[in-house]
């Protein structure tokens, strides 16, 4: 028998036995994205609050020092894992570009994976987003594809927007009902952000909102793109999204005025596609401060009210607290060195200083491009009233001269000096509880968890397990390269299992299964 | 093959296969005489593309993609090996791929020109017209490096413009650009990029072609010249310097500054005049038993310390486990970024290009 007959007969075998116990359903249904179950992280943000939250307790300040490596899966591919990926029925969903794949939530094992090259910007990518039983995958050449999540098969390829124009798409779709929201990357050129609605079996668009007027109108601003996933308010039945910088980047002029709706946050209606309200967070913006940070949806009292809040540590270095039923002001505080603003003004918005524009010999700024903060989820604990937020205190020199034009980036911006720290800030009041110094900057996104467990990490590579009550480091472990994204959890068969990903690699930890054994066994007998 | 190896083999055909593959895998004998009426209808590189659908496509994708961890990709195979090489492989088989004896010519020479033939979507991202090491090139600078860096190298969301970079300019053999795209430059946030070396020549070629036309076309060019930096007055410059800015407490315009505009100019002078970011750190550590050791700081997270001594030893620690004290007189740097007007700045630079 030669070896090619000998792997034969064992695929053979295996398959006989998974046909006698057939794989789960690979479903998703409308309730699960409302009240996601234990088992599953069925959205990006794991529901729709974006609040990146667990109710999970088995990993507790008490046991997460016996934390441990229950599987690594590597996808061998240059590129960083940027993405959070989804559970549903066992089975993960994630991405790098042009990639993605289905793996198996027990042990790791590659299920199946789905690849398509693709022209356009390639800087990352953040997840799949799932309905029914299909998944949702946005493409460097903006385009939307649905896979079957069983077979990882294309049922249908739409386009976004045009990639030629210079658009690309990162993001992982929201789903709400039947609308399957997408936003697009784009600020090397001059054109309008937008978001997209697509209807889930027949991918044929259903509204188009657009962030700024069309290119070419005259003193209109460009840009306003909507790069990272929204919220969704059931009860309010809006979508609540960031949008980013406007275009030209660094160079203002030809575009005067607040720039609306660029910088800012915007509530839409998903069934029409009509904004309700718009936020401007960094008014006639010169910085590339995107205001795509999560804008994550708390309730609760706020000042003896109890309000619908939606609160946003915003890339521009202050934070927001408006009520997210009508788009006011609750709160604007810096939550970093902030040196480009002359005040807050009375719809709590900061008042840009012109004499901070970049200009041709140069202006110190605070923040630097980069922000005190980016595409990096935050997390909030409502038990503790904390928002946690992966903080970057920096500062920069921006220029700009005619000869730099009025198109794309239109100027020059050079950081100087930056830090990491993990800030928990009091949502009520604005200040800062702890603080918890990383050393270098960190791309790591924050959870919590109901135990009272913050997980993230540093700029070299260490998983970090903060106590959510004071910042202390309670356990943590070096991964040769530093987190991208933003971690998750699930409980399946009784574990619970954090993901983390690591440069090309998504590692899965979990307290031994002794000792969850022995945990359960314990439950029973009282 | 290995045992180990065959099972992942298996674990990985039940794991991406699905009956109809299996029975497609197991039929393709059969399929061997259809294949000949589909070669006669077509060109050369239709043919290629028929042989690798019947033979390749199972294992290595539709569109050469692979299916990692297990099989592969072979877009861009041509970069890596010869025709031969192909050829070898693809009759004798490799680890765990299977041999493929049955492939003669001319069925196999049209399948090895469309294996290492870029596919469509390279193709159509590489423009069409002018040099196609070039094109090669825009289309890998475009996917990787222009978000940063512009798309026109010309410099974008915090990547420099490349084509004013002294590295670029002075790099005659593409071994220093190969070097920073290789290794990235951590202290800046630029990720280090696998590619392989065609790509990467690729990759020189286009920057230089973007030098070319940007030094064909002045003015347009974004980024900040030396003129840009001339708005200051020298006298506050040096008033400042010894006065509210503190710049006199560790540095003197006969020492350590003594030449300094001479040795470097424009943006480079004042980003190290604002931080210089390559500035050493010491650290003197002391062990349990009383023993201290004093070097270079090499490494420094919330768990441990690392320094590099004067005859080049590293040594590290735990920080639980010594007492340790950073040396970093840089830090005054920061404590000054916000306390500076715009115009002391300019005045410092004014004061600073004095000093020739």
């Amino acid at each position: 028998m030669n070896r090619l007959q000998d792997c034969f007969l064992c695929a053979a075998a295996a398959l006989s036995l998974a046909w006698v116990s057939p794989l789960a359903a690979q479903n998703l249904d409308n309730s699960q994205l409302l009240h996601p179950v234990p088992d599953t992280w069925p959205t990006y943000h794991g529901d729709y609050s974006g609040r990146r939250h667990s109710r999970l307790t088995q990993i507790t300040p008490g046991n997460v020092g016996n934390l441990s490596l229950a599987w690594a899966f590597q996808t061998h591919l240059p590129a960083e894992i940027k993405s959070s990926p989804l559970l549903v029925d066992g089975v993960l969903y994630f991405t790098v570009p042009d990639n993605v794949w289905a793996v198996d939530a027990r042990n790791g094992q590659p299920i199946w994976h789905y690849t398509r090259q693709s022209v356009g910007e390639h800087i990352g990518h953040r997840g799949v987003a799932m309905y029914e039983g299909w998944l949702y995958f946005t493409t460097p050449d903006s385009h939307l594809i649905c896979l079957n999540a069983k077979t990882g098969k294309p049922r249908w390829d739409s386009v976004i927007a045009d990639t030629s124009k210079g658009y690309w798409s990162t993001m992982s779709p929201l789903v709400v009902r039947n609308h399957v929201i997408v936003g697009v990357g784009g600020d090397l050129d001059n054109v309008p952000g937008l978001l997209k609605s697509f209807d889930p079996e027949t991918g044929e668009a259903q509204w188009e909102w657009f962030s700024t007027p069309p290119t070419g109108t005259p003193n209109g601003t460009t840009g306003g793109m909507t790069w990272i996933t929204g919220t969704y308010d059931p009860e309010l039945n809006l979508v609540y999204w960031g949008t980013g910088n406007p275009t030209p980047v660094l160079n203002g002029k030809s575009r005067p005025g607040d720039d609306a709706y660029t910088c800012s946050i915007v509530a839409i209606n998903p069934d029409t596609g009509k904004m309700a309200w718009g936020f401007v967070v960094s008014p006639h913006d010169t910085h590339d401060w995107d205001a795509v940070e999560v804008p994550v949806l708390v309730d609760g009292e706020f000042k003896g009210k109890p309000r619908k809040m939606l609160i946003q540590a915003s890339r521009n270095g202050y934070f927001f607290v408006l009520d997210r039923t009508d788009g006011k002001s609750l709160l604007t505080v810096p939550y970093g060195p902030v040196n480009w603003s002359k005040g807050i003004d009375e719809q709590g918005r900061p008042i840009p200083n012109p004499d901070k524009e970049p200009a041709p010999d140069g202006r110190i700024v605070a923040p630097s491009e980069g922000g005190v903060t980016n595409y990096r989820s935050p997390s909030v604990d409502e038990k503790q009233g904390l928002f946690i937020v992966d903080a970057s205190p920096s500062w920069s020199i921006y220029f700009t001269k005619p000869a730099d034009g009025a198109y794309g980036w239109a100027g020059a911006d050079y950081d100087l000096w930056d830090k990491g720290v993990i800030e928990a800030i009091d949502y009520r009041t604005g200040k800062i509880r702890w603080s918890h110094e990383l050393g270098g900057v960190s791309g790591a996104g924050v959870m919590t968890t109901d135990s009272g467990l913050t997980f993230t990490g540093d700029g070299n590579g260490n998983l970090l397990v903060l106590d959510t009550a004071n910042g202390k480091t309670l356990w943590h472990t070096g991964l040769g390269a530093p987190m991208l994204s933003s971690p998750i959890t699930y409980e399946l068969d009784g574990r619970q299992y954090v993901l983390t990903g690591s440069g090309d690699v998504l590692f899965a930890w979990a307290l031994p299964e002794g000792a969850v054994a022995a945990q359960h066994a314990t439950a029973k007998a009282h | 093959m290995k045992k180990a190896q065959l099972l992942h083999f298996a674990v990985t055909v039940l794991a991406i296969a699905t009956g109809s593959i299996l029975c497609s895998f197991l039929r393709s004998p059969v399929h061997a005489a259809a294949l000949g009426a589909a070669v006669q209808a077509g060109g050369a590189q239709d043919e290629g593309a028929a042989s690798y659908a019947e033979h390749c496509a199972i294992c290595h994708g539709d569109h050469r993609e692979g299916n990692l961890p297990a099989f592969p990709p072979l877009t861009g195979i041509e970069h890596q090996m010869s025709e031969a090489q192909i050829a070898d492989i693809i009759q004798k088989g490799k680890d765990r791929m299977p041999g493929f004896p049955e492939i003669k010519d001319p069925e196999l020479a049209m399948l090895l020109h469309f294996v290492s033939t870029p596919d469509a979507s390279q193709r159509a991202a590489a423009g069409s017209g002018g040099n196609a090491e070039v094109e090669a090139g825009a289309a890998i600078f475009k996917q990787n490096c222009s978000f940063c860096h512009g798309r026109d190298a010309q410099g974008g969301e915090t990547g420099p413009d490349l084509t004013q970079s002294k590295l670029v300019l002075a790099d005659k053999t593409g071994d220093a650009i190969a070097a920073v795209v290789r290794e990235g430059r951590p202290a800046k946030k630029m990720p280090p990029f696998k590619f392989s070396d065609t790509e990467l020549h690729g990759l020189i070629a286009f920057i230089r072609d973007r030098v070319a036309l940007a030094e064909a076309h002045p003015g347009g060019r974004r980024g900040v010249d030396v003129a840009d930096l001339q708005t200051g007055n020298a006298e506050a410059g040096k008033a400042y310097f010894n006065g509210a800015g503190g710049c006199a407490r560790c540095h003197s315009p006969t020492g350590d500054l003594s030449g300094i505009a001479s040795r470097l100019e424009g943006l480079k002078l004042e980003e190290q005049m604002l931080y210089p970011w390559e500035a050493k750190r010491s650290v003197t550590v002391t062990e349990a038993s009383g023993k201290k050791v004093t070097g270079t700081l090499i490494y420094e997270d919330e768990f441990s310390v690392a320094l590099r001594e004067a005859d080049g030893t590293h040594r590290s620690w735990f920080k639980n486990r010594v007492r340790y004290k950073i040396d970093a007189p840089v830090e005054a740097h920061v404590e000054l970024f916000p306390k500076y007007t715009d115009d002391d700045i300019h005045n410092l630079m004014a004061y600073l290009q004095t000093l020739r």
